[in-house]
């Protein structure tokens, strides 16, 4: 071997330890993302135990296949009266179960609340599941799950609506449009990155402000399937639609009489517009409502990149849960 | 310095813009799925 060969072979080997160890430390990057959790948020994150009180499971309220809720029951079953917190999944209304939150429904078991996780027939290609009627099963479902709280020992004397996302939506349906019907009084609502009101042109993320008849027959379709209702491009272009969609249009329900509400949204939200939380938040200012808007100024569906916006929420919403209604 | 020493630090160099772009791919790719900036907020 040449001496030059010799001093290539030489040169690289530490070349090739650099380039292993740059891979290595590139994928424990990305590891690390996922797998490290702030300090802070492990205390709105609690691991379900037997310690914690009780847990039924897949409790029906429909004839619906997924009509199921889960009640998280808390230890102390003594009290003459208890507050619930109803948490409702994500997941773009085609996916999720009420599972994925167990963490939080703990949490909220944890600190005195009957909690409760309640499923709702998801949009299929082969159904005709909507906003509407999931909504329409969610207002169905709470007068059984707070009879079914008071069958296991737990009076039910108020309540707090909550969720993410498609959750979020439907958890300010239920607190702002059916609210007069509820079984108990709402007291409090707190939702995360929930569509509020389907205006086309705040809607620019999926192409919907463009007032092109491409626009308006996405439009239709799109605002068509999440209303459960026929709609045409020319409905689009008149602004008919928007009577139609009504029945899921949260912010349109605020009256002088809706539940405090806190709010968390990114505002670079590629999934549901942030241009549109401003008809939500006029509604609560004109109508005087108590709310806190919080704004995830780097981030967007996820607001996966704001834990300190995260942070002053669960602390907010922790502090209004035990102003509006204490355990 | 001996040769040892500096082929620590610059493996130690690489570890550290390893991690960071790991971390900053992830970030990335959340962004484009979800939206997002690419620096603020959070740290990395």
């Amino acid at each position: 071997m040449s001496k030059v060969n010799k001093e290539k072979k030489v040169r690289a080997v530490p070349v090739g330890i650099g380039i292993l160890v740059f891979v290595a430390a590139f994928i424990g990057g990305v590891v690390s993302k996922f797998a490290i959790t702030p300090s802070w948020a492990k205390e709105y994150s609690v691991d379900w135990s037997d310690d914690l009180g009780t847990l039924k499971t897949d409790i029906s309220y429909g004839d619906g296949e997924a009509n199921k809720f889960d009640l998280y029951l808390p230890k102390d079953n003594s009290k003459d009266s208890y507050g619930l917190v109803v948490y409702l999944h994500a997941g773009g209304f085609t996916s999720g179960d009420k599972a994925d939150d167990k963490k939080m429904l703990s949490w909220l078991c944890q600190k005195g609340y009957v909690a409760c996780g309640i499923n709702y027939t998801l949009r299929t290609d082969t159904n005709n599941a909507s906003v509407l009627t999931q909504s329409n099963e969610i207002k169905a479902a709470v007068p059984v799950v707070i009879e079914e709280a008071k069958k296991l020992g737990y009076n039910v004397r108020e309540m707090t609506m909550s969720g993410g996302s498609a959750g979020g939506c439907l958890a300010m349906l239920y607190a702002y449009r059916d609210a007069a019907e509820a079984p108990v009084p709402i007291k409090l609502l707190f939702e995360m990155v929930g569509p509020s009101s389907f205006y086309a042109e705040d809607w620019g993320i999926y192409g919907l402000d463009r007032d092109t008849d491409d626009s308006r027959k996405a439009a239709a379709g799109l605002f068509g399937v999440m209303g459960g209702v026929e709609l045409t491009p020319e409905m689009i272009k008149d602004g008919s639609y928007q009577e139609l969609m009504k029945p899921i249009s949260a912010f349109r329900f605020v009256n002088e009489n809706t539940c405090p509400s806190l709010l968390l949204y990114g505002t670079h939200d590629k999934v549901q517009p942030w241009n549109g939380v401003r008809h939500l938040v006029k509604a609560l200012e004109d109508n005087g409502v108590d709310y806190k808007l919080f704004e995830a100024t780097h981030s967007g569906h996820g607001v996966q990149n704001d834990n300190a916006v995260m942070k002053a929420y669960m602390e907010t919403v922790d502090e209004y849960l035990d102003k509006y209604m204490p355990v | 310095m001996s040769i040892a020493a500096k082929r620590i630090i610059i493996l130690l160099v690489i570890i550290v813009v390893g991690v960071v772009l790991g971390r900053l791919a992830v970030r990335g790719f959340m962004n484009i799925l979800l939206g997002g900036t690419m620096f603020g907020g959070n740290f990395l």
